[in-house]
């Protein structure tokens, strides 16, 4: 059972689930086997705002580490999101297409967005963030947001 | 002659929030319907004036049907008019009526861009249909 690392930013609340790792630019890869789950982290989805809509790369596209997996439209802005592995899409959630607001309502679970057959999953995993180390990077952004104003 | 038979006029109930765009899609849709497609069946009820508790935008949702317009999912303008006594028969949020219109894409915020106020003028024409259908004896649908 995975726990949550949580954190309260002026009125919201961010939550990091350690059971995966993080891009810095906010996508989680959970290894299941050879088979990398990806989705939104919580931080991004709710500093993106309402999706509109998620174009995923469609299943047999093959991607390097960071090319674009997922285009994310949302109320506020347009976000290209890399991928955290180098492989081949195997499966998308259907979701995407119909209902994308999964990935507002549970970033972790059902909002999942894709799943990629890794190429050398060993190879991409220490580009990768892990929990804690995502979790004090995603602090410091919210940070700056707030000092935005 | 007595008007009195007449049914209510259906208010119009848009988002208040300032410098979202959203919420600017909201309100020009309500303008669309209730100053040009439909003036003679609809009125304009201000959700900031429900907030005040303002007698005569409470007034307009008594015993009148009305159609709130959301510009983000705190939906303040359906739980407002609920909270003020009146009636929802259809709430709109502004991201499904995009997700129907995709390609009309909301941009600005004191001024919307073309995709916007195409977005804005969409909305507007579901609402008249619902407007037409509610006055005609058969509305109530929910949750567009």
């Amino acid at each position: 059972m995975p726990n949550f690392l949580e954190t309260t930013i002026d009125k919201f609340i961010f939550k990091v689930v350690d059971d995966r790792f993080y891009t810095p630019a906010g996508l989680w890869a959970l290894a299941e086997g050879n088979r990398i789950r990806i989705g939104l982290s919580d931080f991004q989805q709710q500093r993106s705002g309402d999706v509109a809509f998620a174009e995923i790369k469609p299943v047999g596209t093959q991607l390097a580490y960071d090319d674009e997996v997922a285009v994310i439209e949302t109320i506020k802005v347009n976000i290209s999101l890399g991928s955290p592995v180098t492989g081949s899409v195997v499966e998308i959630n259907s979701a995407m297409t119909d209902a994308p607001e999964v990935i507002n309502q549970d970033p972790y679970g059902i909002g999942w967005m894709a799943v990629i057959e890794a190429a050398d999953w060993e190879a991409d995993r220490p580009c990768l963030m892990d929990p804690q180390t995502y979790f004090t990077h995603m602090k410091s952004l919210a940070q700056e947001e707030l000092n935005k104003g | 002659m007595s008007d009195t038979h007449l049914p209510r006029k259906v208010a119009i109930v848009p988002c208040s929030g300032i410098g979202k765009t959203y919420g600017s899609v909201s309100r020009e849709a309500a303008y669309d319907v209730t100053e040009d497609l439909r003036p003679e069946k609809t009125q304009l009820v201000s959700l900031a004036m429900l907030v005040l508790g303002d007698e005569t935008a409470c007034a307009a949702l008594a015993g009148a049907p009305a159609v709130t317009i959301d510009g983000c999912k705190l939906a303040c303008a359906t739980k407002m008019v609920q909270e003020s006594g009146g009636t929802v028969t259809k709430d709109y949020a502004v991201l499904e009526v995009y997700r129907r219109y995709k390609q009309f894409k909301p941009q600005g915020i004191a001024e919307l861009n073309e995709g916007g106020q195409q977005l804005a003028r969409a909305l507007a024409e579901e609402i008249v249909a619902v407007v037409d259908s509610t006055l005609a004896g058969s509305g109530g649908e929910k949750n567009g």
